[in-house]
């Protein structure tokens, strides 16, 4: 016993108890929760037995239930619509002005850094903010398009079922466009100048010097967002919650709105965690490239 | 000979701060010329101007005959050698000779043709497959300079390329980028601050301070009559000794104003009275007996290198002298010293121009 603890002391097991402590506490906080939500995926649970840990096991009678499901697919499909259009106007919006911001010009980085209120603010204000926004009778969205005639008559954009996932999209855009602006920037950032000077003497144009120098010196930082972006978007809740709640009939619900849904709302709990944990598996593939893409950032 | 470069009363303005200040400077097709001259003095401003990497804001910048005031680098056919070397990472040895023949249009198979000649020309044959951070110093600065002269272009431009390597490998590739000039034939601009480089490598060495020119020549013109004090002082290692004299009744003789009324012969006639600084080479004291001394000091500190021994004199200012031998005088003992009446350097003690 001494000898064990003395390598506390001799430097030997220091290092273990330094592993130790944060490794206990993320068991404690997200490991414990994530493997009960898993064991959940598999057992029959309802509103008596949810005070209990030994519950019936039904094999894969939950997951068989939830693909099963005549809302199952329409909600991954929109939640696919949903990951991939975010991603796409979060990314190029970002890096347009991301590529503006770093022309340098006066006060450029002052702007820069007041794009990040709309990343700082809380998903339920934005939604608020963008339900104004978005309101069909004096919406300020339907009069610009009225005003320059794209429209004729306004757009319910959060009751009508063609619109409203697209108005909690255009909204996520807007809230994590300014996020994907700072990191691109700080890649941007990173690229020494001298580079382009090279390109430029070795006759590239502009056009030229970005696809050969900046897209490439920038693959590291773009595949790091993209799967940030993936799992930020995937677990994107409070904008549903505050412009669409999923409705109307489903029309903009995604799965992870489906997820507490069912658990909260149906008190279904067993395929509540039975989407979560099909979920999970998306977010550890996408963590999996993310580890990937930070672990090959080479430069110089 | 043609003229290959020619900047006619260059102005180049930062905001405010004033970084070229009217400089006029001709350039041969196949002359080494070396910009030389103390940090922010606009030598590499000036190079950067020639490149198109700064704007002008007054003159003209000529490449060939060709105005180029408003031509952007990609257009002015000119290479440039980076103190970074400001090599591609993310693309391997090969692709970075081939770049700039690729963005002129060059078919994959013949660029790839040129890299492999250019390579075996400058020892990078083997390493064509690598990356550059798979590269030690003096193959990354290989990379460069192969990139640059892969393309045969109007000027060679080079931003300080050597001060990244360390001595001896440094004074390796001196020769190495002499020699790979007269080979080809080209034209080069070299900026550097050591004055070592620009002596041993260029034709002709234009010496800079605060955005103008004031000296350029010949390396041993600038050694031999430095037009003021500063080039004196520049060029030349150890630097020029510099004392406070003043010349005396008979026009001839040089008072030295240090304390125990030491007098020099001067060839040369001066205004009696004048005050003036004298310039002394440290090369050019020799050590003597006493009897033959022309001035005698007291020695403070001798550092022997082997080869030469740094003597330095206990006085003020304190006086430099080089000789090929040992020292045969330890500190505290009389340095008498003569130096040819030719080799002594006059400057006006106001202006510092040379008299």
């Amino acid at each position: 016993m001494r000898k064990a603890l003395s390598t506390l002391w001799d430097g030997r097991g220091f290092d273990l108890l330094l592993v130790g402590i944060p490794l206990v506490f993320l068991i404690a906080i997200s490991g414990s929760a994530l493997v009960y939500n898993v064991i959940m995926s598999f057992q029959e649970v309802d509103i008596f037995s949810l005070g209990t840990f030994f519950r019936p096991f039904v094999g894969l009678d939950n997951y068989i239930a939830v693909l099963t499901d005549p809302q199952a697919w329409p909600i991954f499909g929109n939640t696919l619509i949903f990951v991939l259009c975010s991603l796409g106007g979060q990314f190029l919006f970002g890096f347009f002005l991301a590529l503006f911001f770093n022309m340098q010009f006066p006060g450029s980085t002052y702007l820069r850094g007041l794009f990040l209120v709309s990343w700082v603010m809380p998903g339920l204000v934005t939604g608020a903010i963008w339900n104004w926004l978005l309101a069909g009778d004096f919406g300020v969205i339907n009069f610009f398009l009225e005003s320059i005639g794209v429209i004729d008559d306004p757009i319910f954009w959060r009751s009508s079922p063609d619109f409203a996932l697209w108005s909690v999209i255009i909204t996520n855009i807007w809230f994590g466009t300014a996020f994907n602006m700072i990191l691109l920037s700080v890649g941007l950032a990173a690229i020494p100048k001298d580079l382009y000077e090279a390109a430029s003497l070795d006759g590239a144009n502009a056009f030229r010097r970005f696809y050969t120098i900046t897209l490439p010196m920038m693959r590291p930082t773009i595949g790091a967002l993209l799967s940030l972006g993936l799992i930020f978007t995937l677990q994107q809740f409070d904008l549903f919650a505050a412009i669409t709640d999923g409705g109307p009939n489903n029309s903009s619900n995604v799965a992870q709105y489906w997820a507490w849904q069912l658990s909260f709302r149906e008190y279904d709990f067993a395929r509540g965690a039975t989407v979560s944990v099909l979920m999970i598996t998306l977010v550890i593939i996408a963590a999996v490239f993310y580890v990937r893409s930070t672990r090959h950032e080479v430069r110089g | 000979m043609t003229t290959q470069i020619e900047f006619n009363a260059v102005e180049k303005y930062y905001g405010r701060y004033h970084a070229l200040k009217n400089v006029n400077l001709t350039i041969e097709k196949g002359e080494f010329v070396a910009l030389v001259g103390p940090s922010g003095c606009g030598k590499s401003t000036l190079l950067r101007t020639l490149a198109g990497l700064e704007k002008i804001t007054g003159g003209e910048v000529k490449i060939a005959g060709e105005l180029m005031n408003d031509m952007p680098p990609r257009r002015r056919d000119i290479a440039m050698v980076f103190q970074s070397y400001a090599l591609y990472p993310h693309m391997t040895v090969e692709e970075n000779l081939t770049y700039s023949l690729r963005t002129h249009g060059m078919k994959k198979k013949d660029a790839q043709e040129k890299a492999r000649e250019v390579a075996e020309t400058t020892g990078l044959s083997n390493l064509l497959e690598r990356y550059p951070r798979e590269l030690s110093g003096g193959q990354r600065q290989r990379v460069a300079m192969s990139r640059a002269i892969i393309r045969d272009p109007k000027a060679f431009l080079f931003d300080e390329p050597l001060s990244n390597l360390d001595a001896a490998l440094r004074v390796h590739m001196r020769k190495e980028i002499r020699t790979l000039h007269d080979r080809l034939g080209a034209t080069s601009v070299y900026v550097t601050h050591d004055q070592i480089e620009a002596m041993t490598m260029a034709d002709r060495v234009v010496l800079m301070k605060e955005g103008r020119i004031v000296q350029q020549g010949a390396p041993l013109e600038l050694y031999d009559s430095p037009a003021n004090q500063f080039v004196a002082g520049f060029i030349g290692s150890p630097a020029m000794n510099f004392l406070p004299a003043t010349v005396g009744d008979d026009g001839h003789s040089l008072k030295l104003e240090l304390g125990d009324g030491n007098v020099l012969p001067y060839p040369g006639e001066l205004e009696a009275g004048r005050k003036v600084t004298v310039g002394l080479r440290p090369e050019h004291l020799e050590l003597v007996s006493a009897d033959e001394a022309q001035f005698s000091l007291k020695l403070r500190i001798a550092e022997a290198t082997g080869a030469t021994t740094f003597l330095f004199t206990d006085s003020d200012p304190e006086i430099a002298v080089v000789i090929n031998d040992r020292a045969a005088v330890t500190p505290g003992e009389a340095l008498n010293m003569r130096i040819d009446p030719e080799q002594i350097h006059i400057f006006d003690r106001e202006t510092g121009v040379r008299l």
